[in-house]
């Protein structure tokens, strides 16, 4: 199979642009062309224009902005040379039949045949992409559809003709998936495709129908989250895509699908839309849209719009009491009689029942469909698992004493998935079961948990047989703070490795690697100044993470969205760290008025002294160790943390999500063999003088305004630690002097009426405060 | 005694710290190229020359170890010549210029390359080491103090107000931009090759875009509530710059161009938390040990570290605009401290002949509390 070296990307508009970053991000250089723009004298002046918005966009296209450097701006007149070299050509132009096809004609001349060409369009057929191209093109072209941000959403969707290369299909798909961390999925060439087809109706049933029923913005956001859909609801989802791409995406939709299909029916846009638009209101980009920020006193204030009349109220915080996500909660609240009981059952048994009669017109099977609105739409479950989770046959119940067609896919009210001998199976339209085939170099926990128990188990973790000799230690409690039961689990997960074990993975599937320690154990021991407690913590996280450290058997740490606090000092006592892309760590425990306790100041520093392209001198490592906990620096991603030194040289980057664990397997395992402990760090630090270095400038950020005045209490502490304490540059210190020196500057904070308000108001509000 | 006369002056272009074209140009370097240059253009025998002097602030790192006795093999200077670094703060290249012109008078030599240099891009201000004594610190913390501070204090002891401080940065952009418009510095600038072949003959540092309702816009940059911005401040720079010290004698045994005699030189010390007004007491002294007075003076270089700093000693020492900082100063131009008393020192030597004057000054404030002031006259 080829692989994929130089990648060429035309059209260097925000979505061409943005997948060109991504390419970059994932190593490999791109040539990033547009036309010659009409005006002044830079030919690449479009390239290079996108490129340095890139550096400035948000959420970061880049996972660091050094990558910019691998993008090369140019422009079709004076580059198309250039794609010659290069092993796949991304087309992403304006929606327009006729410009693209001009522009195949004129790629065909210069690229290889070996050139796999793709159009990133996400509403034209391959048929009509195609017409009149040659056999000898059409093995080399394809659809490869990106979703925005393409760093960020992770469904690549595919469309081949039967007259592609199926190796370049191969290649593709390999390197998407390992390199850009797609999940790619296979769809039939039809409009829309898979997500947007779906994603599309469900949108436009959600708009219509809080209109019919008179409800607010806020409810119905809020009702459409209780089934997994993103935290934004349809009508912040509206707002970050920009509500101007609805009529444009609805016109498409309704010249491309028959009359008869149910999209068509609804595509109509409806007024309120129209108005919106007209006045501005498109959305974030523009003056707002169905919601908006306005200045106040002294924060902005969040207002929505009301449907019926178009003017703007401050949003309410709406909670919907008394319902989880727990499915036989769903089903009774979408049977309910409120208006907003029946807003949710219209939108998702709509939603639902289209998708289930689009099999097999838009894809071969509803194990493509549910990927592609789990990763293209950020769906927790993808409509057929919702079906599931809802039950089938309540769910055909339902429809039935509705009088409502039951769409023939679900007319046998079985069970869409299966677990049969442990394997997860999916069901095909003559209600026959096939295995879920996951991707060699794929391993979920979610599959291994199928298999049996957990070797250990407790209410904060879990402790899995992945095979191989290798376990993982899973946490599982909310946001996956760590406690007590963490700590104890962490305890006997060594002795069981010990005994039975090569070697350990710490790694779970939640969103969130971990949030640290749990400070809601803390803070009541706080309140009744109970210091004993509050040490016996520390210690106890200090003793463990130290026992994780020293095990006799390898440990890695496989992360994978945010690792902070605590979550962060566990990945700097692993032996190595395989970590997802989209990692973001790091030490924030100032924000709550505290510095790190368990070893995170200790090993942070220790890398920092050893890191070999620093200064010279003993003040560099406590300067940058410093700097990093001090400001509470958190990673923006794996490549990101590995410039912080929360992953060194040699820790690993997965970019795709479901190979982390089975490459922290391979790590470990390659680690297993001959593994020897690490050997205990000696530190020389020069104790007062380089404290009282640190206060100089922690004092004059502080004149200049740039630091609280419980800013610079912390950084005493902190600058405490780091110093080494009372110590002389000449003495060695221990790992266990460093420890004891987080320990005592814990123990100040916490008895500070500071560190108590910032802890509180953390708790209260989830963001820290500056006092 | 001896006469003592400045025999030659040159500096390499100033650029802007990390930005800069001169960000990537090793402190050595630097130094090297431009003091090579010198003797070149000097026509100095340099088997005469006694000692490489070199000033230089932060002396660490790529610009540690006996700097000045490295830029001489780097210069493929003879073997023969001696170096030594200096160090007081700012004011170490005049410094330099100070222990050449006490060794001529000791018969200890009769030429001498007096040079400067900083990277405060490749050495940070503070040095990558700083570790201050605890008691010290402790017990007298304003040892330790931030220039930044010390000009905030000036500004309150003085009453200068924000409006002034702009008014003279907007002033010292616009007489630099001028003169660099003129061609006025490309006598004394030695362009610069980088390690990738880059030419560099243009000073970097300038704001010439500055307008009086942009700079009243900025944000104070050392106190929360203060009046020193960042645009009354000189910026970080890189940069080099040395003079040809030499005995008068020599100089017209050999037929060197003299550019001005020294005439006086004086340091002073002050309270470190107002370090900016050193400049008071060290001219005075080097006034009085001229046998001056200060309207005798035709032409004076004060260093702008800060605009608050050069008005609280323009208060003690009343300059007429006319004659202060002809060409510009260090809040347009960049004060890369090592090498600004060179420059300044230089500069005032081939002012004084430019203009055709009588008597030149040149002083600036030092870090830590001191001032230093070179008196010239025109020959």
């Amino acid at each position: 199979m080829m692989d994929i070296e130089t990648v060429a990307v035309i059209g260097a508009c925000v979505m061409g642009a943005s997948i060109a970053a991504h390419i970059a991000n994932a190593g490999i250089p791109v040539d990033l062309l547009d036309v010659v723009p009409k005006q002044g004298d830079n030919r690449n002046a479009i390239a290079e224009g996108a490129i340095a918005k890139l550096l400035k966009a948000e959420p970061q296209p880049f996972m660091h902005p050094k990558n910019a450097r691998l993008l090369t701006a140019g422009n079709i007149e004076d580059d198309l040379g250039r794609l010659a070299q290069a092993d796949w050509v991304i087309e992403a132009v304006i929606e327009d039949p006729m410009i693209k096809q001009a522009l195949y004609q004129q790629l065909a001349a210069v690229c290889r045949p070996d050139t796999l060409i793709s159009s990133n369009t996400s509403t034209l057929p391959l048929g009509v992409l195609t017409r009149n191209q040659p056999d000898s093109f059409k093995r080399h072209f394809m659809i490869t559809h990106f979703f925005n941000p393409p760093r960020y959403m992770r469904l690549l969707e595919l469309v081949a003709s039967p007259e592609l290369d199926a190796g370049l299909l191969n290649t593709i798909s390999a390197f998407a998936d390992v390199k850009l961390g797609k999940g790619c999925v296979l769809c039939n060439d039809t409009p829309g495709f898979i997500a947007n087809r779906i994603g599309t109706f469900w949108i436009q049933t959600a708009l219509l129908e809080a209109i019919a029923l008179n409800l607010t913005v806020e409810q119905c956001d809020a009702a459409m989250t209780l089934f997994g859909t993103p935290k934004t609801g349809v009508f912040g989802l509206l707002d970050l895509v920009g509500l101007d791409l609805m009529p444009h995406v609805l016109e498409s939709f309704k010249q491309t699908l028959p009359p008869n299909d149910r999209l068509s029916a609804i595509a109509a846009v409806p007024p309120l839309l129209q108005n919106m638009i007209a006045t501005g209101l498109t959305g974030r980009k523009g003056q707002g849209g169905f919601y908006r920020l306005q200045p106040g006193a002294n924060q902005k204030i969040k207002e929505s719009i009301n449907l019926q009349n178009g003017e703007f109220h401050p949003s309410e915080k709406f909670q919907i009491k008394g319902v989880s996500h727990q499915p036989d909660e769903l089903r009774t609240f979408l049977t309910g009689s409120d208006a907003l009981n029946r807003y949710a059952w219209r939108v998702l048994s709509d939603t639902l029942t289209y998708t289930a009669g689009l099999i097999p017109e838009i894809a071969n099977d509803i194990v493509a469909v549910d990927t592609a609105m789990r990763l293209g739409y950020n769906w927790r479950y993808g409509p057929f698992e919702l079906l599931d989770r809802l039950g089938v046959d309540w769910f055909t119940d339902q429809l039935a004493q509705e009088q409502r067609p039951i769409p023939e896919f679900l007319a046998a009210r079985h069970n869409l998935y299966r677990v049969h001998n442990a394997l997860l199976q999916f069901r095909d339209k003559s209600n026959r079961y096939h295995p879920l085939q996951r991707p060699k170099g794929v391993l979920l926990l979610s599959d291994v948990k199928r298999h049996g128990s957990p070797l250990l188990e407790n209410p904060s973790a879990s402790l899995w047989d992945i095979g191989d000799g290798i376990v993982c230690l899973e946490f599982h409690s909310k946001m996956n703070t760590l406690d007590t039961d963490s700590l104890s689990l962490i305890k006997q997960s060594i002795s069981k490795v010990e005994q039975d074990f090569k070697g350990l993975v710490i790694y779970n599937e939640a969103e969130h690697f971990s949030a640290g320690a749990n400070l809601t154990l803390l803070v009541p021991a706080i309140v009744q100044k109970d210091w004993e407690t509050v040490k016996s913590i520390i210690r106890l996280g200090q003793e463990t993470y130290q026992s994780l450290k020293y095990a006799p058997f390898p440990v890695v740490g496989a992360p994978s969205g945010l690792a902070i606090g605590g979550g962060c000092e566990i990945l700097l006592h692993c032996d190595a760290i395989q970590a997802h892309a989209e990692l973001y760590t790091g030490l924030v425990e100032v924000g709550v008025g505290l510095v790190p306790g368990w070893g995170g100041c200790k090993e942070l520093l220790r890398r920092w002294l050893a890191f070999p392209k620093r200064p010279g001198g003993p003040m560099p490592p406590i300067a940058q160790t410093f700097e990093t906990i001090g400001l509470a620096k958190v990673s923006k991603s794996a490549q990101e943390a590995r410039e912080l030194l929360f992953l060194s040289k040699n820790d690993g980057i997965t970019m795709n999500r479901d190979r982390l664990l089975a490459d922290a397997k391979t790590r470990t395992l390659a680690l297993a063999s001959d593994y020897k402990p690490p050997e205990p760090a000696v530190y020389a630090l020069p104790g007062a003088s380089a404290w009282a270095a640190l206060g100089i400038a922690v004092r004059n950020l502080f004149l200049a305004g740039k630091a609280s005045a419980y800013d610079v209490e912390i950084s005493r502490q902190l600058a405490q630690v780091l110093s080494g304490g009372d110590t002389d540059i000449t003495r060695p210190l221990t790992e266990q002097n460093l420890l004891d020196l987080e320990l005592e500057a814990f123990l100040t904070l916490v008895q500070q009426p500071g560190t108590l308000a910032r802890l509180e108001h953390m708790l209260k509000t989830g963001k820290p405060l500056r006092n | 005694m001896k006469n003592v006369v400045i025999a030659g002056y040159a500096r390499s272009p100033f650029t802007p710290a990390y930005k800069g074209a001169l960000a990537g140009v090793r402190p050595d370097d630097l130094a090297a190229q431009m003091v090579k240059a010198l003797v070149h253009e000097s026509g100095i025998d340099p088997n005469d020359i006694e000692d490489l002097i070199l000033g230089c602030a932060f002396p660490e790192g790529e610009q540690g170890l006996n700097l000045a006795r490295l830029v001489v093999h780097l210069a493929q200077l003879p073997v023969s010549i001696a170096g030594v670094t200096v160090n007081r703060f700012c004011g170490s290249s005049m410094q330099a210029i100070h222990i050449a012109a006490g060794a001529i008078q000791m018969n200890a030599g009769d030429a001498f390359i007096c040079a400067g240099v900083e990277s405060m891009s490749r050495v940070p201000m503070g040095g990558f080491n700083t570790l201050p004594h605890p008691e010290l610190y402790k017990n007298y913390p304003q040892a330790y103090i931030g220039m930044g501070e010390t000009a905030e204090n000036l500004a309150l002891k003085y009453h200068i107000s924000r409006a002034e401080q702009d008014a003279f940065a907007l002033t010292s952009q616009q007489k630099t931009y001028a003169a660099q418009q003129q061609g006025l510095f490309s006598d004394e600038i030695i362009p610069i090759i980088t390690g990738s072949g880059e030419r560099i003959d243009r000073d970097g540092c300038l704001r010439p875009e500055s307008t009086a309702e942009a700079l009243a816009e900025l944000n104070p940059a050392f106190l929360a509530n203060g009046s020193v911005t960042a645009a009354t401040s000189s910026p970080l720079t890189d940069g080099a710059a040395a003079v040809l010290v030499c005995s008068e004698a020599y100089a017209d045994a050999h037929g060197l161009a003299k550019l001005a005699r020294i005439k006086s030189i004086a340091v002073s010390a002050c309270l470190p938390e107002i370090m900016g007004i050193g400049p008071v007491a060290a001219t005075q002294k080097a006034l009085r040990r001229a046998g001056l007075t200060l309207p005798d003076i035709d032409i004076v270089e004060l260093n702008e570290a800060f605009a608050a700093q050069s008005l609280a000693v323009l208060k003690d020492l009343p300059i007429a605009p006319e004659k202060l900082n002809l060409d510009g100063g260090a809040i347009a131009l960049g004060h890369p401290l090592g090498a600004t008393g060179a420059r300044i020192t230089g500069k005032t030597a081939s002012l004084l002949k430019r203009e055709n004057k009588q008597f030149a000054l040149a002083t600036q404030c030092i870090g830590g509390g001191q001032g230093i002031a070179t008196i010239l006259e025109a020959i």
